[in-house]
């Protein structure tokens, strides 16, 4: 393999760390490189500070195939590049540029005139134009679109269902060192125009923030009615115009950061050009009515009737199962809303980033549920299916347990005498 | 959402209660007697804030420590029309005035959930405010009033919106609980528009005036609806209106005179305002207003 078939990854946050190492996996050589020094030893020693089921697996076994470098002047050996840095977002879930504009520049005063550069960092439509314009002359600029999933990353960077790419002018041919790079994840390739791809990675995530609005509508209803939200989702998984993988199961609305950046994307948007995106208001208010669940469950169970004297237990803090962010995290919302009460929490592998005085976290769920007055799973981690109702009945106080995601056995705890609450049911 | 100023409950110096001689205020001087909280209370009788006078007598009363809980309104009963409206915003612009002129510690303004667009089936506090009700419209607007001047003069002000209030006392005889307790012992009759499908949260009026402390304790700021999270239809209402008076009433289905709407609360800002926050239960609730009711008529 010549030095110019090495494929180069600049920012290795969460992004750049998979998708780096997708590329081991599919036999390329791989030039990953971060600013950070410290990180790109540490991931030279296969120290990943993410978690990613499958990512220490890939790495043993492709890892040679990628090396970590602190200098950007070595990214001039790369034919292809791909900038990889995830675009973190604020409180109010934009973006924030100015670290990806910086490591841009960096990048391509460092590659060879006639590198290909591929960003693959979520970007708003509108970025890619702006920036082919400004880019040195013979640098070709892709937009690759993202669409990993936190906790299935490493599974969907080597096997992705499709690849989208954002082009100057999609009626071209793609060059042959980024096609021989794509066809190599043997998947459809879908060029396109920027801007398209730029706004299908938002039309993607707006779908799926329907599905799950939707969910959580219908499984509220559900709640009221009598109805079994678990009953109708197989129905709707065997409508082919619903399909098998759709985001049925009902939860706390949405979080993670991508989602709801996309959302407020599409609603600036929408401003801007006089469209009507009220859905998308609509959307982010119901998400933070389905937040707010498992408060409404326990004031109506009486459980919060004595904040001083009882504990709560609470199992996960990440946003979802299978990450250690808790960006936007319903867990981390509900120990903010009820700052009076001392909590008991434990996850298997995220931890609480900032202060809250009245939280102790446990290193095991039993641990966590020692004389609590009430049990919240608030993340759907496997771990916890695991454990049965009589292991907390002997170690909790109370009698409430709140599952949203329906993760405990709910007929056992329900027969060993526990309140069980749950979504959709 | 409310943010309390006071993470320790601790309560104000002194709490001047206006509108004093009203179903709320009552209960609320009750409710301070309880907690042993000194208070002032004043009634139109003695301090009409119709009248643009009301500024100077009030300045003479409020002190810089005190907390003001202003309970002041003409409510439906007295009229739904632009010159009760204008009288209602009157009230607004002379407290508005008198918060300009004197200073003090808080201000708790009870507003009404007749502010909300009455189209909406579940609401929160930040749901749209969107009424064409004279009423609401009032204290819609008494509440912009109260919170220019309070911004101005730097004191936090919590604004609660009460659903429909009920208890002994209410002299409203509005459609809901008291209407149903009353005409069932009096007639032995509740009448319901239509099957009585509109599903209403309907709160004591003690949890009303125990949340109104809670603002006082805490010197709570922001918005906050008064109510208990869990709405009935009229028909339920009734069945427990009969239950709890233990009588034989009869039902009477009048037609409607409009289309059916519901109205729920998504209580999750009260709750963490407030999580442990107790509203009574709508059973216990009628079982004592229907005793109290039934004791005053036999007494009479």
């Amino acid at each position: 393999m010549t030095e110019a078939s090495t494929i180069g990854f600049a920012g290795l946050s969460h992004l750049g760390t998979i998708y780096s190492m997708a590329a081991a996996a599919r036999s390329f050589t791989v030039l990953a490189f971060d600013e950070r020094r410290e990180l790109t030893k540490e991931l030279g020693m296969r120290q990943f500070p993410i978690v990613e089921p499958g990512l220490e697996e890939t790495a043993r076994e492709h890892g040679g195939r990628i090396r970590y470098t602190s200098e950007a002047q070595e990214l001039a050996g790369c034919g292809l590049v791909f900038i990889t840095l995830d675009v973190a977002t604020n409180e109010s879930n934009t973006s924030d540029l100015a670290p990806l504009e910086a490591l841009i520049e960096k990048v391509s005063a460092s590659i060879r005139s006639d590198a290909l550069l591929a960003i693959m960092s979520q970007v708003p439509p509108g970025f890619c134009r702006s920036l082919s314009a400004r880019l040195p002359a013979g640098l070709q600029l892709f937009h690759q679109v993202e669409t990993l999933i936190f906790g299935n990353a490493m599974e969907r960077a080597i096997h992705p269902e499709r690849l989208i790419v954002g082009c100057a002018d999609p009626a071209g041919e793609l060059p042959e060192r980024y096609r021989r790079y794509l066809d190599a994840f043997d998947c459809p390739v879908l060029p396109m125009r920027y801007e398209s791809a730029e706004l299908c990675k938002a039309a993607i995530n707006c779908f799926l923030v329907s599905s799950v609005t939707t969910s959580n509508t219908l499984a509220e209803i559900c709640e009221r009615i009598g109805a079994d939200w678990s009953e109708i989702v197989p129905a709707l998984r065997l409508d082919k115009r619903i399909g098998p993988h759709a985001y049925l199961s009902p939860g706390l609305g949405i979080a993670g950061g991508n989602l709801e950046r996309d959302l407020v994307t599409v609603q600036r948007l929408a401003a801007e050009n006089g469209c009507d995106a009220r859905v998308v208001t609509a959307w982010q208010e119901k998400s933070r009515h389905d937040r707010d669940w498992v408060l409404r469950v326990l004031f109506g169970a009486g459980a919060l009737a004595r904040s001083g004297s009882v504990s709560l237990a609470v199992w996960g803090l990440a946003y979802k199962a299978g990450t250690h962010s808790t960006r936007n995290s319903p867990s981390l919302a509900l120990l903010d809303a009820l700052p009076a009460y001392s909590f008991r929490a434990y996850d298997p592998v995220a931890k609480i980033d900032r202060e809250f005085p009245a939280v102790r976290q446990c290193g095991s769920a039993l641990e966590a549920a020692e004389g609590a007055a009430a049990l919240i799973v608030m993340t759907p981690w496997n771990e916890f299916s695991g454990i049965s109702a009589g292991e907390v009945k002997a170690r909790m106080s109370g009698v409430h347990i709140v599952d949203p995601y329906r993760v405990l056995d709910g007929r056992a705890f329900r027969e060993s005498g526990f309140e069980y609450h749950c979504r959709g049911a | 959402m409310l943010v309390h100023q006071s993470t320790t409950a601790a309560g104000p110096s002194r709490v001047v209660v206006l509108g004093a001689d009203g179903f709320l205020a009552s209960e609320l001087r009750r409710t301070l007697d309880g907690a042993r909280q000194v208070h002032r209370a004043i009634g139109s009788r003695e301090v009409d804030l119709i009248e643009a006078s009301s500024v100077e007598r009030l300045a003479g009363i409020v002190q810089p420590d005190d907390a003001v809980v202003i309970t002041s309104a003409l409510t439906p009963d007295k009229g739904r029309d632009p010159a009760t409206l204008l009288k209602n915003l009157r009230m607004g612009e002379n407290l508005a005035a008198l918060l300009n002129r004197v200073q003090c510690a808080h201000v708790v303004y009870i507003s009404s959930d007749g502010v909300y667009d009455s189209r909406l089936s579940l609401v929160s506090e930040d749901s749209p405010c969107e009424t064409g009700d004279l009423y609401a419209i009032a204290h819609l607007v008494r509440e912009k009033m109260l919170l220019q001047a309070c911004q101005r003069a730097g004191i936090p002000l919590a604004i609660l919106r009460p659903c429909a209030i009920y208890g002994a006392g209410d002299t409203h005889n509005s459609y809901g609980p008291n209407r149903f307790i009353r005409t069932a012992l009096k007639d032995g009759k509740i009448v319901l528009f239509g099957g009585g499908e509109e599903r209403r949260d309907h709160i004591h009026v003690r949890d009303v005036a125990g949340l109104t402390l809670l603002c006082l304790l805490h010197r709570s700021a922001g918005v906050v609806n008064a109510v208990t999270g869990r709405a009935w239809s009229f028909r339920e209402v009734a069945g427990k209106v009969i239950a709890a008076l233990g009588q034989p009433v009869a039902i009477q289905e009048l037609p409607r005179s409009g289309p059916v709407t519901h109205r729920h609360y998504d209580i999750a800002a009260l709750i963490r305002a407030f999580p442990g926050f107790a509203p009574m239960s709508l059973d216990d609730g009628l079982a004592e207003t229907g005793g109290a009711m039934r004791a005053k008529a036999n007494s009479v």
